[in-house]
């Protein structure tokens, strides 16, 4: 069995490469890069410097020499592939290059933006597997009955309204818009943050927090909540329930004790993509509630045509899935002593 | 006469059925007015085609069938322990009572013991939790409860049972996982044992190793065993007294030795001939016909329309069991004349 997870974490290597290079090549081929944008920029000095009619001279005067120039200082002077190339040597040794917007590491920039989403990211997870796991339960030993149909009506409804819509109707509502001003409108902290007790920052935090989580968290009630109540409800049909029912287990003992843990199993499965909170985000309620996170750096890194962001982005969302998705295997093996890999 | 430790009287258990497809939907009676009785130290087994009611009636005694679908229609399930007060209808028990019976004196085995066990427990937790939750007064010691599960898995003829003990279900073969089932009913000294087709997913050579078990068990625990199987062979070997169930209801009882030597109903009858043997000349027979849709039972006798010897007033109402000889009752037209 350590040989199959040995091979796994081997193959995770040419994955990425597939992942990256085919990304890398799709970037290049998108117009609007970093040379075209340098080129912009100087057009527009000229013109703003001197006044109309000297234009079309000036451009001429760039493009021969200082082109070759621009396109060095990006690296855009030698072929596609080798630039692939080089890029992944450095990646190999953890440097992800630069960012063209913050002419900063892009680790660094990365890195500014992980507390953020780790708040969201661990506090969502948190909230949905604590309402979803014993929502399901519920649900399954209620089925059919009024309290099921109600509760789906509202995970649906949670699932089919658009979190931007959500979002806005919220910040109308809750956050000083026109009604209610209960929560603060854009922000992660108040400025007055760093005079806090630590507590106080804690409250502070939350407070800040409130309306995007719920945006941020509301979508994924629903699928999850049915996944455990499908699930359960299948075991429950099983023979092994009336066995332990035969045994003298009142109903309850059958379903937690017996159940329950077969139940779990299809939702232990998923566990490792919990790895991917340290990059979760999303650029509609970042935008919205202006938080600075990965969402909105993913987005802006993209319009910007910030490539080595980018790319930096995708190289370590890839790698958290890849690794997840190998966490997720082992765990199957922990719940169910039947799965044994070869 | 001795008294029986289980009387059932006029059990019956309906299923309702949802109509489909534009159709009305209807009542299966699965089992419709079934009486016998269980006496101490007995096998008593009950046979019939798949889908004539005699799982339904294994599973209604302690009422483990689902409700709804199943409908507890009518009837007394008279359980008599002796020395204690002198009966009890378990169908009119309240629940915690019933629930403190099940597994401790009436215990069941079921067919298929991969699916009858659950995938991810212990075979040793599964079976020591029959003695967690029955012990009334004070709760034996997990070094106490794995001892006596050890000894129980020796006593069902497990080679190994510390590395059966540590085994889920899916690491032992059918016959050992039968085996641990029947630890599992067996734990608590239960005074019955029902066993719904408890040989039928196993192999023959196994299946004959599970029945030789049982019977061994029997005697050594005075159990009395309510033998539930469509293989009269079974019967034959098992058994001291047997009933025919057909479309719900029993059609023939007899002592087994009786019922083979003098099968007074066509239907009785067709089950013997339908046994593949190799000491008789000619074609097997099957018994012509179809068995009719639950929904919609014929007017008189239910076998009539398969019945080799069926009469004009067989169709018109069904007959009375009564007593051909001694033990021995039909529910037949046959034998009214």
């Amino acid at each position: 069995m350590w040989a199959y997870f040995l091979k796994r974490t081997f193959l995770i290597l040419p994955t990425l490469i597939g992942i990256t290079l085919v990304s890398f090549l799709i970037m290049q081929m998108v117009p609007g890069g970093p040379v075209e944008q340098a080129l912009q920029r100087m057009k527009m000095a000229a013109q703003s410097e001197g006044g109309p009619g000297f234009g079309g001279a000036l451009q001429t005067a760039i493009t021969s020499a200082e082109l070759e120039n621009i396109k060095k200082y990006y690296g855009f002077d030698q072929p596609v592939l080798t630039r692939y190339f080089r890029w992944f040597k450095n990646l190999l040794r953890f440097d992800l290059g630069t960012s063209y917007t913050y002419e900063k590491p892009v680790l660094e920039v990365i890195a500014s933006r992980i507390p953020v989403s780790l708040t969201f990211g661990i506090t969502g997870l948190f909230l949905t597997y604590l309402v979803c796991i014993p929502l399901g339960i519920k649900k399954a030993l209620k089925h059919g009955e009024a309290y099921d149909h109600w509760t789906s009506l509202l995970v649906f409804l949670g699932y089919s309204i658009p979190a931007f819509a959500l979002g806005v109707l919220l910040i109308v509502f809750l956050a000083g818009g026109s009604f209610l001003a209960l929560f603060p409108t854009s922000g992660f902290i108040s400025d007055d943050f760093e005079s806090l007790t630590f507590l106080g920052k804690v409250l502070d935090i939350l407070h800040h927090m409130f309306l995007p989580l719920v945006c941020y968290t509301i979508g994924g009630f629903a699928t999850l909540t049915l996944l455990m109540k499908n699930s359960l409800m299948e075991e429950l049909n099983k023979d092994y329930i009336r066995t332990a029912l035969a045994k003298g287990l009142t109903y309850r003992q059958a379903v937690f004790r017996h159940g329950l843990r077969n139940a779990l199993i299809p939702i232990a499965t998923n566990i490792g993509m919990i790895i991917g909170v340290i990059l979760s985000g999303s650029f509609l309620i970042e935008t919205i509630f202006t938080i600075d996170g990965m969402g909105l750096l993913g987005y802006q890194s993209i319009v910007n045509r910030d490539y080595p962001v980018a790319l930096g982005l995708l190289v370590i969302s890839s790698l958290l899935m890849l690794v997840g998705r190998i966490i997720s295997d082992f765990c199957l093996v922990l719940v169910d002593p039947r799965i044994r890999f070869r | 006469m001795e008294t029986a430790l289980l009387e059932v009287k006029n059990l019956a258990v309906h299923f309702q059925t949802p109509g489909s497809s534009g159709g009305p939907g209807g009542v299966n009676k699965a089992v419709d007015g079934v009486s016998f009785q269980v006496f101490p130290g007995e096998t008593f087994g009950l046979v019939g085609e798949s889908g004539c009611g005699k799982s339904v009636t294994a599973l209604s005694l302690l009422k483990l069938l689902p409700t709804p679908p199943a409908i507890l229609a009518g009837g007394e399930v008279i359980y008599r322990p002796e020395g204690r007060r002198p009966e009890k209808d378990l169908w009119q028990l309240d629940h915690e009572d019933l629930i403190k019976l099940r597994g401790k004196e009436i215990s069941l085995i079921f067919q298929e013991p991969m699916t009858s066990l659950n995938p991810v427990m212990k075979i040793g937790r599964q079976i020591g939790e029959v003695l967690r939750i029955h012990s009334a007064e004070k709760a034996p010691t997990p070094e106490e409860i794995r001892r006596e599960v050890l000894a129980m898995l020796d006593r069902v003829g497990i080679h190994h049972p510390e590395r059966a003990y540590e085994a889920y279900p899916h690491e032992l073969s059918g016959g050992m996982r039968q085996r641990a089932m029947i630890a599992m009913a067996l734990i608590c000294q239960p005074k019955l044992v029902i066993a719904d087709e408890p040989t039928t997913a196993l192999d023959v050579t196994i299946q004959a190793q599970i029945l030789e078990l049982l019977k061994e068990l029997q005697i050594s625990y005075h159990l009395s065993l309510l033998l539930i199987t469509h293989n009269l062979g079974i019967i034959a070997e098992t058994a001291h007294r047997v009933a025919v169930m057909y479309m719900g209801r029993i059609v023939e009882l007899a002592p087994v030795k009786e019922l083979f030597h003098n099968p007074l109903h066509p239907y009785t009858l067709g089950l013997l001939s339908s046994i593949p043997r190799l000491d008789r000349e000619g074609e097997l027979k099957a018994i012509p016909g179809m068995v009719p849709n639950p929904l919609h039972l014929p007017a008189g006798c239910y076998f009539a329309p398969r019945c080799p010897r069926v009469m004009e007033v067989c169709h018109k109402e069904y007959p009375l069991p009564r007593e051909a000889a001694p033990g021995h009752t039909v529910a037949c037209w046959l034998q009214e004349k």
